[in-house]
């Protein structure tokens, strides 16, 4: 069982000679941010190494709020409402939660395209415990009307979104990993970029969704799954709002039962989304919601060990999912009227 | 203050019309006129705050009439307009008589204040011509405000950003927030008025919970602040005067006001923040409307 896990720490520590997703992302903003004097950065104390660079060589387009995220986000509305493209970006707990608030009414309400960039999702920071883990930052988030939910599972892949955010200023939240991740795109997903998802491999038996960091975890498991015979599809979900509900539904009828993969609690986040879909467009499809445990992690491990002991590790999920796979579809007959179950942990 | 150039319509059109308001008996009216046209309002739906919008009414027109916004009538987008905020939400439609006085918002909707399907509601916000923020929630305007003012510089546009907040508005952290940061940038274009009524909808606020010397609090965050009645267009008007004069600081303007100016039985009395006036009541608020008790 460990084999797996380690397998995965070893992906990642490859992964180390990445570029982190935060210099990947701050590089391109500022690249762009020297031809467009409009671009505006505010960090409240979050470093990263690319940001150095663009204190020194852009110092007043760089604006410091201090660790001070509610009234980052109140003045980041009124610069964007003064027509200028801002991106703020702290630890993804608080620049969510702490400062909803203002997210709500002086973003989103008001309509301003400011970028708001978390870092170190789910249990991203290490050992943290709650304070830092951010595992409820989709089901808080998506409540937000007119809002975007992008999350990069790659370099490539937050380069493009990144793009965008620069090029075509909207309110996104964009959920960067903290570690850095391996590749996952080959210089494809810029083809996918307006379809919101994108069916990285296909199978036969049942489709698992997720993003970011739990992608490369359900690539594992599809691995893994291949050899006990069970034939997995994997789409990544990187914008979970808005939802490409005709497209990911016509994806998602291609298989007879679906398994959605997120590092958040179940209440209200990645899977639900997903769930609403197919409820709402009376999808008979099997659904199997695996996510965190509605509970505060106080451990020391580190990441891969609270996943492995909540049933989030490569081997606990593809035994979780065989056994999804092996269960009889409890409405196979068209005529029946149940529709999708949903099976937590 | 400083005469603007002749050529530019937008500031010349301003001073036009406020030459003739500087005239502080014109100034006096108007405070008869915005108390009557809110009271009008409320009273006829019997939805709105009555108190704290009177309480910031000389302010709110000491800026629109008395020369110190620049805004060219009829043009509410006009992208070089002063911006105006009144963060303490309760008295956002304090500002509605004055909007449609300037022919931002249709004076046919004051009739509507607060019915279905209409423009002007409780709280203020963007998509009411003229209003530059949202409100209704305390605590966002200062910082929004701060942000505006911030562009502004950094576009080398002569603008200002004037926002109202509400002494009980100053237990909200993120008040403070913006108040280092505004000190910290050097945001001279930034101007806060809190309307210090001493009063929250629970009581008086130095018995609740002491805010203490608002004065000394924004000045150690780098602010110029001035303390003065809040009721006196003299006194408004000679600090308002000071904008760009604060060696690089934000002004914070302490303005001592009372909750209800104007109406007796509602001075300084927090129960009647939501409170409507039944018919003796009424009566009784327009005989104190007709007396005007702003003076200077």
């Amino acid at each position: 069982m460990a084999g797996s896990g380690n397998q995965l720490d070893h992906q990642l520590t490859m992964a180390a000679k990445n570029k982190l997703m935060r210099d990947v992302l701050i590089e391109e903003v500022f690249r762009q941010a020297q031809r467009n004097r409009n671009i505006l950065f505010m960090s409240a104390d979050l470093g990263a190494q690319a940001l150095d660079d663009f204190r020194e060589k852009l110092p007043a387009q760089f604006v410091y709020p201090g660790i001070c995220e509610q009234n980052m986000i109140d003045v980041a509305a009124g610069l964007a409402k003064s027509g200028k493209t801002v991106f703020t970006y702290a630890m993804a707990s608080f620049i969510t939660a702490r400062c909803f608030e203002q997210l709500k009414c002086s973003l989103a309400a008001m309509q301003q395209p400011v970028t708001v960039i978390s870092v170190g999702v789910g249990l991203g920071y290490d050992d943290a415990g709650p304070t830092h883990y951010t595992t409820e930052d989709i089901a808080c988030m998506r409540t937000l009307s007119g809002i975007e939910i992008w999350t990069p599972s790659d370099e490539e892949s937050t380069l493009e979104i990144t793009r965008l955010c620069c090029e075509r200023p909207a309110l996104r939240y964009l959920r960067l990993e903290r570690p850095a991740l391996p590749a996952i795109y080959q210089g494809t997903f810029a083809d996918n970029l307006e379809a919101g998802f994108c069916e990285i491999s296909t199978g036969q038996d049942v489709c698992i969704v997720s993003s970011g960091y739990m992608l490369h975890r359900a690539l594992q498991v599809q691995q893994e799954l291949q050899k006990a015979g069970v034939d997995a599809g994997v789409v990544d979900l990187f914008r979970i709002k808005p939802l490409n509900s005709a497209a990911l539904l016509a994806t998602l009828n291609g298989y007879s039962k679906i398994v959605t993969l997120e590092e958040q609690v179940l209440a209200g986040g990645f899977g639900s989304a997903i769930c609403e879909v197919l409820m709402d467009e009376d999808a008979q499809l099997p659904v199997l919601r695996l996510g965190l445990p509605d509970r505060y992690f106080f451990e020391n491990g580190g990441r891969n060990h609270v996943l492995e002991k909540y049933g989030l590790g490569v081997p606990q999920l593809t035994e979780r999912i065989r056994e999804f796979v092996r269960k009889p579809v409890p409405f196979s007959d068209s005529d029946s009227l149940e529709r999708s179950t949903v099976v937590a942990l | 203050m400083v005469a603007p150039a002749e050529t530019d319509p937008r500031t010349s059109a301003g001073r036009a019309s406020s030459q003739l308001d500087l005239d502080m008996s014109a100034l006096i009216e108007r405070s008869a006129w915005l108390r009557k046209e809110l009271f009008r309002m409320v009273m006829r739906t019997k939805k709105g705050h009555i108190p704290s919008s009177f309480s910031c009414a000389e302010i709110l027109i000491a800026l629109f009439y008395g020369g110190i916004l620049r805004y060219q009538k009829g043009r509410p987008s006009d992208p070089l307009r002063d911006r105006i905020i009144v963060s303490k939400g309760h008295a956002a439609m304090a500002l509605y008589p004055i909007l449609a006085d300037l022919g931002f918002v249709p004076a046919a909707e004051l009739e509507n204040f607060t019915r279905k399907d209409c423009l002007l509601r409780m709280y203020a916000d963007p998509s009411i011509p003229g209003i530059d923020s949202i409100s209704g929630s305390l605590g966002h305007g200062l910082g929004i405000g701060a942000g505006m003012a911030l562009a502004a510089k950094q576009d080398g546009r002569d603008q200002r950003a004037f926002v109202i907040v509400g002494d009980g508005e100053c237990y909200e952290g993120s008040v403070w927030e913006s108040a280092v940061f505004a000190g910290h940038q050097r945001l001279d274009n930034l101007v806060g008025i809190v309307d210090r009524n001493r009063m929250a909808i629970m009581g008086p606020t130095e018995n609740l919970l002491q805010l203490g010397s608002l004065e000394d609090k924004f000045r150690s965050f780098g602010w110029e602040t001035v303390s003065i009645n809040g009721h006196s267009y003299r006194e408004i008007l000679d600090v308002l005067e000071r904008i760009g004069e604060t060696g690089g600081r934000p002004l914070a303007i302490i303005a001592n006001t009372v909750k209800g100016k104007g109406i007796s039985f509602m001075e300084n009395k927090s129960e009647w923040h939501n409170r409507m006036p039944d018919a003796a009541h009424q009566e009784q608020a327009w005989r104190d409307l007709e007396i005007n008790s702003i003076t200077n």
